[in-house]
């Protein structure tokens, strides 16, 4: 293998090049502002005497003090904790619809598929602007259809934006837009197995559902694994559904998750600095959550592939 | 190799478990899958069919008539956004196209690339680049967005076509996805053949990997696209000048003129709504792509 | 000296209500940085007030074309965040010359050194505006950070018609208010009279300043804070009541229910100010000529007093090369007459300058009120008994906290006193973490 052993210093350097556009820009567009992000954490605002004029303010050296204030304000934990339980919720409900309908997508004699895939995928598609207003007249019992709907069948009306009911509310946002998206994720990575993979299987008469549960869901794993991982940074740091919903209901506090807290802090207050703080505490539990999981995740993949 | 990976053998042309293609003369539907489907579609486009419905309405409409029931106002609306201001509406729009089209594209190319890379190659600090990429999405992108602009003020970049484009070239999403499915659809061997043809890695990646990669890279591409489209918050701290604005950016302002005026949500529902459709047309382009038949003739090339 | 005679005609005008007349005003401030103004100036300005752009373009055709300082409209996207995006690019060093900013952002904004003072350019438009008015835009003190623009002195609205059919007068005191929420419960247990809304900081933060709260004021180099001085307790108490007993609704305002409740008359009267026909227009289409408008309740039958909620300046920014120039055009803006009426035409703006509201603009009551010919009279009347405001460096602090302790007051139907006390704690630490000096 001359030919092989003759480029092998190409094909050595070959990966650094074709990464090389990524690094840079990952240098210049996340490592640099994060990089700044963490200094204005240990940094703060010190205002002179009524603080007036120019001159008045200045920043200092803050050391960890932003990190012990946000650590110590009971809202990060009561907001952790909402956080995690609404995760409980969309994390495997949306995964597990995604799943679902990219399988049925794919299987065989389905009708309508190019419809649904879109139907489906829509939701995605719609900007935040108008989304509190969207959700104010579905959610909103006075404006609701789905209201009055129960209310002519002389039903129980939940009350969607408090207490348990405000849980679903916001799971049903989150499930409503990021399924469709999960989905075309897992249904691209179906459409790239290719066909003699279980034409054998179907020949030995595997059912639809062996075939999905045996062969086509195994060899989707590493996509499952990228939804996994993904969607559990997008539950911790879960921001624009309770923001949409803030403005309908006294439920939703401007720190109802942490990082509604960090953009309260940033945009609401002007405290960039607090802002920053909570924003790499988050980070760091992001870190440890998302991270870990993926470690876990491929360690079990070497240990099926060993097997 | 990757334990992310996937082995198979170079895609084949043959019959796909075809859903697009279904032929018709199969006896019967898969009645529970289609079933499913139809259930999953209807109560996705159920809050859809509100923005639909919404932009009927008039202004007066709105707020007053049955939530599901359609109003009167829709050519009314879309005339007086066409108005607004001279046509700033379609302005936004271009901008909109331009940083999501252009945006996306860019994303695309370095994600297949690096993608490729991190699938295909064994060399020291893959896992080290290919995690610290990733750690690219653990920083909130809101307290990003303000960093950024100070680096991009440094470069006399703000309010710039530029200060939004450039930031969301680099998706973490794109590299991982690419990755995937590089691992997925770019067989070793055939990367080792191209080699004993006397290839260079670059004319490989071109000729050989891409096109069998296309499946995947259609769906980074739509996911970019669409995630620059409804970009909001960079946007908003980058940009000052209302000719720059995307379109989220500018419905934003027509809904926040201050208390002074009423609110014109008329016109960024139906603003809201025509935004939706190139999205929607970009989906039944795109979709072809995921079929590998169609795909199939170029990797046999 | 093209400049000056500019500046002797903008007095002049705004004097006569005659364009073009040149008059013997006197012309204050000497141009300290008349080496910007030789040139031609381009200015920048950020503005959320919709039909700008064609009020900029009278001063670009006419007076700015004579002293060749052109000015270009940003249009930007009003609410609390602007003052975020003003800051960011102000610590860039890429603000624009000219700011749009509501009256409790100011000082915010000066802290930070993003505003500069006009007083030398701009002082002697101090005589077009209410004493009130114009003390917010010094903060106290000898400088002038802006030029006020429009205002939003409170009133009370309510719907004629069913205060007819419901038997209800119009309150003249909290007292009355609060007796006539609970005659309307009595008459149909369904209606409210109104809601007492946590999603709008600015509407406490009014009807506290009519109560004679002052929550910001400075004792020699430090600041005292009053957010919890018996005046704003008193009006928390008041809403507290209200809401543990029924008597008002305790929903958010400006969400769709919100707007049903307004035009289904599920919600009959809305303390607001003079910018609410504007709202009800999109709120409560079916109610229109259904509405009048009356002075706020007082808190005793002696007094005559308002409060004001909402409003904004006009201010220049510290990174502007051409501040004098930047600060003839502000003073312009808010004091010509032909440029405050385009403004209240094109922009739909209750002018904060004196002699504009009662100007023709203003002759006619807004479509909304066509029942209601005196509307604009009533609301100058009203504006006449704005009582002064008291912001500090961190309204914004206040605000947030405003929303999350009293929201969840009222959805608890809890003691507002005690939410209150949060607010003002937690203004005093945010001010005591920044460092400044707070009076205890």
């Amino acid at each position: 293998m001359t030919t092989a052993r003759r480029k092998s210093y190409g094909v050595k350097g070959a990966p650094y090049a074709f990464l090389f556009p990524a690094t840079i820009l990952f240098a210049l567009f996340f490592a640099l502002p994060i990089g700044y992000a963490v200094w204005l954490s240990l940094h703060k605002v010190q205002v002179k005497g009524l603080g007036l004029g120019s001159g008045a303010r200045s920043e200092v050296w803050a050391g960890f003090e932003n990190y012990t204030d946000a650590l110590t304000d009971s809202e990060l934990l009561a907001g952790t904790l909402r956080v995690l339980g609404y995760g409980a919720i969309v994390v495997p409900l949306m995964l597990g619809l995604a799943l679902v309908f990219a399988l049925m997508l794919d299987s065989d004699k389905v009708r309508l598929a190019p419809f649904t895939r879109l139907a489906i995928f829509l939701p995605y598609a719609i900007p935040g602007v108008v989304a509190a207003l969207l959700w104010g007249f579905l959610y909103l019992p006075d404006v609701s259809p789905f209201y009055f709907v129960l209310e002519k069948l002389g039903l129980p009306q939940p009350d969607l934006l408090d207490g348990g009911g405000l849980y679903a509310a916001l799971s049903n946002i989150a499930v409503w837009g990021g399924t469709g998206f999960n989905m075309i994720v897992i249904y691209t990575s179906l459409r790239a197995i290719p066909v003699e993979v279980y034409e054998a299987a179907k020949l030995d008469g595997a059912t639809p559902l062996q075939i999905a549960l045996k062969i086509k869901i195994p060899m989707v794993a590493p996509s499952l694994v990228l939804t996994f991982f993904f969607s559990i940074i997008a539950t911790l740091q879960v921001f624009s559904e309770p923001t949409t919903l803030k403005p309908l209901t006294n439920s939703v506090s401007t720190t109802w998750s942490p990082l509604m807290k960090v953009y309260r802090d940033a945009f609401g207050e002007g405290d960039i600095y607090s802002a920053a703080a909570g924003a790499v505490i988050i980070a760091v539990a992001t870190l440890i959550l998302s991270f870990g999981f993926l470690r876990a995740a491929n360690s079990r993949n070497k240990q099926e592939a060993a097997r | 190799m990757s334990s992310l990976a996937v082995r198979k053998t170079a895609p084949a042309a043959g019959t796909t478990p075809g859903t697009a293609q279904g032929p018709p003369l199969c006896r019967r539907i898969a009645l529970v899958p289609t079933l499913t489907l139809l259930l999953g579609a209807i109560y996705c486009l159920l809050p859809v069919a509100w923005v639909l419905i919404a932009a009927t309405k008039s202004g007066s409409e709105l707020f007053s008539t049955f939530t599901f029931f359609p109003g009167t106002g829709f050519a009314d609306n879309v005339s007086d956004l066409n108005a607004y201001r001279d046509g700033v509406y379609w302005k936004w729009m271009g901008n909109s196209a331009l940083y999501a089209g252009v945006g996306a594209l860019l994303s695309t190319a370095v994600s297949a690339v690096s993608g490729y890379a991190l699938a295909i190659y064994r060399f020291r600090g893959r896992e080290t680049i290919f995690n610290v990429l990733m750690a690219g999405v653990l920083m909130p992108p809101v307290i990003l967005a303000i960093p950024q602009y100070l680096l991009m003020a440094k470069a006399d970049l703000a309010d710039s076509y530029w200060s939004v484009l450039l930031p969301l070239i680099l998706s973490p999403y794109g590299v991982y996805l690419s990755r995937i499915y590089a691992a997925a659809a770019v067989p070793t061997d055939v990367v080792e053949a191209g080699r004993i043809d006397g290839a260079s890695e670059w004319r490989i990646f071109t000729r050989v990997a891409l096109p069998m990669m296309v499946p995947g890279l259609v769906t980074v591409f739509l996911f970019q696209f669409v995630a620059v489209w409804n970009n909001f918050l960079l946007p908003y701290i980058m940009l000052s000048d209302d000719e720059k604005f995307p379109i989220t950016l500018g419905l934003f302002t027509l809904l926040e003129q201050g208390s002074n005026t009423p609110a014109l949500y008329t016109l960024v529902i139906t603003g809201a709504l025509l935004a939706v459709i190139p999205l929607i047309a970009l989906f039944l382009v795109i979709q072809r792509f995921w079929s590998l038949d169609l795909l199939s003739g170029a990797v046999k090339s | 000296m093209p400049s000056i005679t500019r500046h002797r005609r903008f007095m002049a005008t705004a004097v006569a209500v005659t364009l073009g007349a040149t008059t013997l005003a006197a012309c204050g401030g000497s141009d300290d940085d008349s080496e910007a103004q030789s040139g031609p100036a381009k200015l920048t300005y950020w503005t959320w007030t919709p039909g700008m752009d064609k009020v900029v373009d009278l001063w670009n055709e006419g007076p700015g074309k004579e002293q060749q300082i052109t000015v270009t409209v940003k249009k930007q996207a009003s609410g609390d965040t602007l003052v975020t995006k003003i800051l960011t690019a102000h610590k860039a060093g890429k603000g624009p010359d000219l700011v749009q900013a509501e009256y409790q952002a100011l000082p915010t904004l000066v802290s930070n050194d993003a505003v500069a003072d006009i007083a030398e350019e701009a002082g002697d438009a101090k005589s077009k505006f209410a004493d009130g008015v114009w003390q917010q835009t010094t903060l106290g003190s000898d400088a002038v950070y802006a030029i006020p623009q429009d205002i939003g002195p409170m009133m009370f609205y309510y719907r004629e018609d069913l205060f007819e059919k419901y038997g209800l007068t119009v309150p003249k005191t909290w007292d009355e208010f609060a007796e006539t929420a609970r005659k309307l419960k009595k008459e149909d247990p369904d209606v409210d009279l109104t809601t007492f809304s946590a999603n709008d900081s600015g509407l406490f933060a009014g009807l506290a300043q009519q109560a004679g709260a002052q929550w910001w004021t400075t004792e020699g180099q430090k600041w005292k804070v009053g957010i919890d001085d018996a005046a704003t307790r008193k009006v928390a108490d008041f809403w507290g009541g209200l809401v543990k007993e029924g008597a008002v609704d305790n929903q958010p305002m400006y969400t769709p229910a919100w707007n049903k409740a307004l035009n289904t008359g599920k919600q009959i009267a809305w303390v607001s100010a003079v910018w609410a026909p504007g709202t009800l227009t999109t709120a409560a289409p079916d109610t229109k000529g259904k509405w009048k408008v009356a002075p706020l309740p007082q808190w005793s039958s002696s007094e005559n007093t308002t409060g004001s909620w909402g409003g904004s300046s006009t201010a220049v920014t510290t990174d502007s090369d051409n501040k004098g120039a930047a600060a003839k055009f502000a003073a312009w803006l808010n004091t010509d007459p032909d440029a405050l009426t385009a403004l209240a035409k094109e922009g739909g703006i209750y002018p904060a300058a004196t002699t504009a509201q009662t100007s023709d603009a203003f002759a006619e009551p807004p479509a909304f009120f066509s029942n209601q010919a005196d509307f604009y009279t009533t609301a100058s009347e009203i504006a006449k008994t704005t009582a002064p405001s008291a912001w500090g460096p961190n309204v914004n602090v206040a605000y947030t906290t405003f929303k999350d302790a009293f929201g969840a007051a009222a959805k608890n139907k809890s003691d507002f006193g005690d939410a209150l006390k949060t607010m003002q704690d937690d203004t005093v630490a945010d001010m005591k973490k920044q460092g400044f000096e707070v009076a205890e």
